[in-house]
């Protein structure tokens, strides 16, 4: 057992110096052997906690695991309640602040960029069989998949767009979407009203004087939110519907849902090959 | 750097081992220091990961944060701080002594004794300066209450920290800087804030010159970084699983685990920490071979009075040291450091003939042998006979002094000495000095005793003057001129925390 | 970040890639352009970082390792705090951005130029292209040409070399005029931050104004449209929130064009060179570079160094340089070697200073000083002793 910490703790020595040394190949086969070396340490702790009568320390702490389907469940949830399409961390605090913090830790960001491959896969194996699917917003430009972004299959085009003033736009539409939410909870949980109050401070005019989470006003959040997205809302939706229009004619329905990166557009610039010289760019951009 | 301190870097190159720059010690050492080593979580604004702290070498206290950016867990590791280091300086509320003050009208009482603290390096110092602004705020109430002991742990560490900017101060240290003082190595300024190898070169290990043992202290894998900051592989490769295990542990529920981790974590940081611990009593068992200087007790009084002070403060309720200093108290301050900087200065000259060389060399001071005394001279050019004795001294220093300079000897405090001609000899290469001097002499029109040098005496004379300088006028707080800001603002100016000082949001 | 080289003649760049050894260059980035200036007279460092040699994996293997690398906590920590600022539209920015330099509610157009078309690997090009375009098109002052431009690709020519850069920041139009803004993740308590941190920011930022002053400059734009004013966005006190403050880069970018105009041309750096020099660490089948150390080490000995304490801070092979420079005044910092007269090796100035050595006459001033300060260190030292003893 101490010949085995010892080794652990010359093989992290080992791993530190070649780490700086910048030496991968050697770094990967130490902590490989690191790995190793400590699965045995666990197995001989776990066997004298045995000898000792103490109950086996493993099984436990696997449960918040689980299967990917309630995850789903409580993106689609959070989604449907922003009606915009949301970044992993925003969708996951929606759903601490409305649906309990337990499920917080269940939704990773990690997590939700495998959901969507999965949702992609399963679209492909079998289109609609399910009654929504967990997609990608498209950029407006090149209608490729938005970066960061997840959205609900079961919106019109329109919506999964985002063009240059969109998330704006969306961020205002989720402010005023999760206030009204928040003004029909009766006694605001703090989390939801750390939410409401994180939209409002970077909205003119959402906070009162006091600007604190427990002063918020969501009727407040809401007329502030409106304001300003009346002032963004033609040309964007001008944009996206443009866009949309583009995506339809274009995209496949795989690709209209999970976004073009496979080929490129008819109507656009190749890029391949497009090398680019100090003074003159060869490579146009137009943008619809 | 003086042009000595750099000839002894030299020196310490061609012997291998860092050489002395002073002849005395010029810091006091407390007889019951107080250790403490920080280490931060990096990344983080000053999220404490885990400290060593004791008074006592064999025993030190590991604080440890498993999650410090957990805000109850970073106020927890406050309040076991607080349980080491607030009675360590209660402890010094014991003895006082009466103090005259104000010309004598009226008394004062100080403590004999006061709190020092040693840390590591100046960005220790930092440590304590951004954990006591951290800390001072917080509330007992309110959303985030805290334990009574953590405000009052701010309030003594923005103390603490204020006083490491007062030059001559004594109760935070870092030790690097604290050993530079006395010694220099054959390295740089900028490798000497690293506490093992500055001892490396100090004392160096056996056969080792001090340069190989400097390149061995390097090695953060023998060697850990003194903190705060860690050294980022073992962030990477020990502190990273061992607190994602620990985590793991505590979701799993169960206790043997969690504690088997906590255990696992400790470790990890307790290699860390344990190498500088060493070093730290090293240091301290360094300096306090050195003799102390004779001005290093009267500095150390000034501490105890700015000690006793602020225990009145603090016991009064005082409100928390202000964000930022309004415009008056920052200029008051900075006159305040302005003064106690030349009075170290000058105090150190007269305590080490080694720092006043550094005058010497540059001309503000010299050293010779009286060669001729005309003790009993009188000056009968005035209203009234005065006795003005002059002396020459022959000195092979560099003079630069010039006639009617006012010079002192550290030898012969409260004695002035004119300058009254100065006579370079090209081929001795030295020069003559003759000086009249005033003050120190007795009453009457024939000096006294032992006031005036005799032929054959060795003395320094200096520019520099230990003599009492009138602190500066400022206007009140309340008449600050707008140019400055106007009257301070509540956020310059001590006050009660308010609930949104407590509610500051924690990352 | 990241970055790829290109551009310099045919040849130049032949003999860059034998001084590598055919493996692919390291890239610059703001903070490896910032911290060559930092030296620019060491021959040794440009030649390196021009090649785009690997100095940490050298270093390593001549055996000084450099002590550099970034903990995962800070990087986490970093990461995560430019996600906040910029998410959802970088709504924290914008509200910042209003606040600070009076941006119109209707600004907000946000353009990510991190990817172009949602391919995990697009080459620099594509990305350089939007860029460029988007950039120029806002620099021409089109209608809804856009505000905030995330992740944009620059390109800067450095030591007549010509690298891209992709800064972690977001440039900002407002009324014609460009703003960079560098978001970095330590805090700003009470209005004051570590002042080493602001002005390595300072002059990162530095950088890519002066990329973004190039690429208007080229396409024909009064390069003066951005701004030298940089919005610098940290944490506030000990939370999350960010604060914005404004920082006057001016002086950085006069340093760092004068130290780039000044850095020799790679080309007459090459010429005085051996043809034959070379840095390959490629690897045997076992991992194990094929060249041995000795070899590599008297490869950098034929490239002069000019080695400063704080290149320990900056440069990989600090850790080798000094290892060579010890005996050097240089290796005691710059005040001690000013000090010592500018005496380049420690025993001449002991020698001097003792009185063996025959000053030359440029160190006749310098000699007498030192024979004074020995002097006096000698009489002092000896009277303590006499009387400690």
């Amino acid at each position: 057992m101490e010949a085995l910490e010892r080794r652990i703790d010359a093989l992290r020595a080992e791993i530190r110096r070649s780490v700086v040394a910048r030496d991968t190949a050697r770094t990967k086969g130490l902590r490989a052997e690191l790995r190793i070396a400590e699965q045995e340490w666990e197995q001989a702790i776990s066997d004298l906690a045995e000898e000792a009568g103490d109950p086996p320390p493993a099984a436990a702490g696997r449960s918040s695991a689980g299967s990917l389907l309630p995850v789903r469940e409580q993106v689609h949830h959070a989604l449907t309640l922003l009606s915009v399409p949301a970044a992993p961390k925003l969708v996951a605090e929606v759903h601490a602040a409305f649906f309990g913090a337990a499920a917080a830790g269940g939704l990773a960001a990690g997590k939700l960029t495998h959901l969507r491959r999965d949702e992609k896969r399963s679209f492909g194996t079998a289109p609609y069989a399910r009654p929504y699917y967990l997609c990608a917003a498209l950029t407006a430009e090149h209608l490729a998949p938005a970066r960061g972004l997840v959205a609900v299959s079961t919106w019109p085009l329109e919506r999964r767009i985002v063009g240059p003033l969109s998330p704006r736009v969306d961020f205002l539409t989720a402010a005023v979407r999760v206030a009204e939410r928040a003004g029909t909870v009766p006694a605001g949980s703090s989390t939801l009203a750390r939410l409401v109050w994180r939209f409002a401070s970077n909205i003119p005019g959402a906070l009162d004087i006091a600007g604190r989470p427990d002063t918020v006003d969501p009727v407040t959040v809401i007329r502030a939110a409106e304001a300003e997205r009346v002032v963004h809302a033609d040309a964007d939706r001008a944009h996206r519907a443009a866009a949309a229009e583009r995506a339809r004619r274009q995209l496949d329905q795989v690709d209209q849902l999970f976004g073009n990166t496979l080929r490129t557009l008819p109507g656009k610039v190749t890029r391949r090959g497009g090398a680019v010289s100090r003074g003159n760019p060869t490579v146009q951009e137009k943008t619809a | 750097m003086s042009t000595l301190t750099a000839l002894a870097r030299a020196e310490a190159v061609a012997v291998g081992q860092a050489q002395r720059i002073t002849t005395v010690r010029h810091l006091h050492v407390a007889d019951r220091p107080l250790v403490f080593i920080p280490l931060s979580m990096a990344g983080e604004a000053n999220a404490p990961l885990a400290a060593l702290v004791g008074t006592v070498p064999d025993d030190p206290r590991l604080l440890v944060v498993p999650q410090p950016r957990n805000r109850d867990q970073r106020f927890g590791f406050a309040a076991e701080l607080a349980e080491v280091l607030l009675p360590y300086l209660d402890s010094f509320r014991g003895v006082t002594e009466a103090v005259a003050a104000n010309r004598g009208k009226e008394v004062r009482y100080r403590y004999v004794d006061a709190p020092q603290v040693l840390v590591p390096n100046s960005a220790g110092i930092g440590f304590v300066r951004m954990f006591g602004r951290s800390t001072r705020f917080r509330r007992t109430d309110g959303d985030y209450p805290v334990q009574p002991s953590v405000p009052l742990l701010g309030q003594w560490l923005t103390f603490l920290a204020d006083r490491a900017e007062h030059p001559g101060s004594g109760m935070l240290l870092a030790m690097t800087e604290a050993l530079g003082l006395h010694w220099a190595t054959g390295q740089s300024a900028l490798e000497d804030a690293h506490l093992a190898a500055l001892l490396a070169w100090i004392d160096p290990a056996d056969g080792l010159s001090g340069a190989d043992a400097a390149v061995v202290a390097e090695d953060p894998l023998r060697w850990p970084p003194a903190g705060p900051a860690t050294d980022p592989t073992f962030d990477n490769e020990m502190l990273a699983p061992a607190m994602a295990a620990y985590q793991e542990a505590v979701g799993s529920g169960d206790e043997v685990r969690r504690s088997r981790a906590r255990g696992v974590l400790e470790e990890a940081v307790r290699s860390q920490l344990g190498p500088t611990w060493e070093l730290m009593w090293r240091g301290v068992s360094l300096l306090r071979e050195l003799p102390v200087g004779s001005r290093v007790p009267g500095r150390w009084a000034e501490d105890r009075d700015v000690f006793s002070t602020f225990t009145l403060y603090v016991d009064g309720g005082g409100y928390p040291q202000p964000r930022r200093d309004g415009a008056v108290n920052a200029a008051q301050r900075l006159h305040r450091l302005e003064r106690a900087l030349q009075s170290y200065a000058v105090q150190r000259a007269y305590d080490d003939p080694l720092v006043m060389a550094d005058h010497r060399l540059t001309g503000e001071a010299f050293v010779g042998e009286v060669t001729l005394a005309d003790a009993h001279r009188i000056d009968d050019s005035g209203k009234r006979r005065v006795l003005r004795p002059r002396i020459q001294v022959t000195t092979g220093d560099v003079v630069l002094v010039t006639a009617g300079a006012v010079l002192h000897s550290p030898s012969r405090p409260g004695q002035k000495a004119r300058v009254v001609f100065v006579t370079p000899d090209p081929a001795s290469g030295r020069t003559d000095v003759v000086l009249e001097l005033s003050g120190g002499l007795g009453r009457s029109l024939s000096p006294a005793p032992g006031s005036v040098p005799e032929v054959g005496d060795r003395l320094c004379y200096t520019t520099l003057s230990d003599s009492f300088m009138p602190p500066g006028e400022f206007p009140s707080r309340e008449e600050t001129p707008w140019t400055h800001g106007g009257p301070p603002k509540a956020y310059e100016e001590p006050v009660e925390p308010s609930v949104d000082d407590a509610r500051e949001e924690w990352s | 970040m990241t970055s790829i080289s290109m551009g310099t003649s045919r040849t130049t760049a032949e003999r860059l890639a034998t001084i590598r050894g055919g493996a692919k260059p390291k890239r610059h980035n703001a903070r490896t352009i910032a911290a060559l200036t930092r030296n620019p007279g060491c021959a040794r460092r440009a030649v390196l970082d021009t090649a785009g040699v690997d100095k940490q994996r050298l270093a390593a293997y001549i055996d000084f390792p450099a002590r550099f690398g970034q903990s995962g906590f800070a990087i986490a920590r970093g990461n995560a705090f430019e996600a906040q600022v910029k998410a959802s539209g970088a709504a924290e920015l914008v509200k910042l951005l209003r606040e600070r330099l009076g941006l119109p509610i209707p600004e907000v157009a946000y353009d990510d130029l991190e990817t172009v078309t949602g391919r995990e690997k697009e080459t620099a090009e594509v990305r350089y292209a939007r860029s460029r375009a988007l950039l120029l098109r806002a620099a021409a002052g089109e209608d809804g040409a856009g505000t905030l431009f995330d992740h944009p690709l620059l390109g800067l020519d450095v030591a007549g070399q010509r690298v891209y850069l992709e800064p972690d920041l977001i440039a900002f139009q407002h009324e014609g005029r460009f703003h960079v803004v560098e978001i970095k993740s330590f805090a700003v308590v009470d209005g004051q931050a570590d002042p080493g941190k602001v002005s390595a920011a300072a002059i990162q930022s530095a950088v890519y104004v002066l990329a973004m002053r190039q690429m208007l400059a080229e396409a024909g734009h009064d390069p003066e449209i951005v701004a030298h004013d940089v919005v610098l966005v940290c944490p506030r006190d000990f939370s999350n929130q960010p604060t914005a403050v404004l920082v006057d880069v001016r002086k950085q970018l006069a340093v760092l064009r004068r130290q780039l105009g000044r850095m020799t041309k790679v080309e007459e750096m090459l010429a005085v060179l051996p043809p034959n020099l070379c840095f390959d660490l490629a690897p045997d089948a076992d991992g194990v570079p094929t060249r041995a150390p000795e070899a590599l080490v008297d490869a950098l000995q034929t490239v002069d160094a000019r080695y400063a304490p704080d290149c320990l801070s900056v440069c990989e092979l600090a850790y080798f340089c000094r290892a060579e420079a010890r005996g050097c005044t240089a290796a005691l910092g710059t005040s001690a070697r000013e000090e010592l007269g500018g005496i380049e090796r420690v025993e001449t100035a002991l020698g001097l200073a003792k009185g063996e050595l025959t000053p030359a006459d440029d160190q006749a001033e310098a000699a007498t000083l030192l024979r004074n300060a020995a002097r006096l260190r000698a009489e002092v030292l000896v009277a303590a002793a006499g009387a400690a003893g």
